[in-house]
């Protein structure tokens, strides 16, 4: 059983990104979005070998540049992720 | 594949706008949605008082422009509803108050209808948070 983690929150200000790395199994993969685009800055993030996704408009707005570690996704890539992945888990 | 899509925040929030384009991209890739749920600060989403500035996108608007365009199943969690002063014309005779802020295409409903939205749907999608 594999899960998306969805995380929107900035890696600078609180730990959801450390707790969702925590508990990320090896078929997860996260999608960074809003401010969790940030992430991309977390080196900790790809050392994991968990597959990593950012929404392209978040990178954009915030001039992140795209690590070869990530791979960006637009609104209909986002939602093939969901399909892909048997369950999407948001860290609201 | 059928999806049901449970949002945490207000219009205002960048989730909730989040939420929108998601839903939009579900139904232009041929998916279903079997419902819409706002729940806690996402109620505010469905106000048909939010005046959002002219040089800003009204995301409430866009939000209830989408359920009617595509004849959504749009609920708004009433205990939620209620206590941020989110009423329909029912609940504001109910209580005897004196704006109504809610109308169709939304419904004000019970916490079961996520619940019921988790079991029909393939995915439950939440957005929620900044």
């Amino acid at each position: 059983m594999s899960t998306l983690h969805v995380v929107s929150h900035s890696p600078f200000t609180d730990s959801r990104l450390d707790s969702c790395l925590r508990i990320c199994g090896s078929q997860d993969a996260i999608l960074l979005c809003g401010d969790g685009a940030y992430g991309l800055q977390q080196s900790a993030l790809h050392t994991q070998g968990v597959k990593v996704f950012v929404l392209a408009e978040d990178l954009q707005a915030r001039n992140l540049s795209l690590p070869d570690w990530a791979e960006r996704v637009d609104y209909p890539g986002f939602v093939q992720l969901s399909i892909t992945y048997d369950k999407v888990n948001a860290w609201l | 594949m059928k999806f049901a899509i449970a949002v945490f925040s207000a219009a205002h929030a960048p989730s909730s706008r989040r939420a929108l384009l998601f839903a939009q991209a579900a139904l232009a890739g041929g998916h279903e949605i079997v419902r819409l749920f706002f729940y806690q600060d996402g109620v505010h989403s469905a106000s048909n008082n939010i005046v959002a500035p002219q040089d800003e996108q009204d995301i409430a608007r866009q939000w209830r422009e989408f359920v009617s365009q595509h004849q959504l199943d749009g609920v708004v969690c009433i205990a939620a509803a209620l206590r941020r002063g989110m009423l329909d014309q029912g609940e504001a005779t109910r209580y005897q108050r004196s704006a109504v802020n809610l109308e169709a295409p939304w419904a004000l409903s019970g916490l079961g209808q996520l619940h019921d939205a988790a079991q029909n749907a393939d995915r439950l999608i939440c957005f929620g948070g900044t």
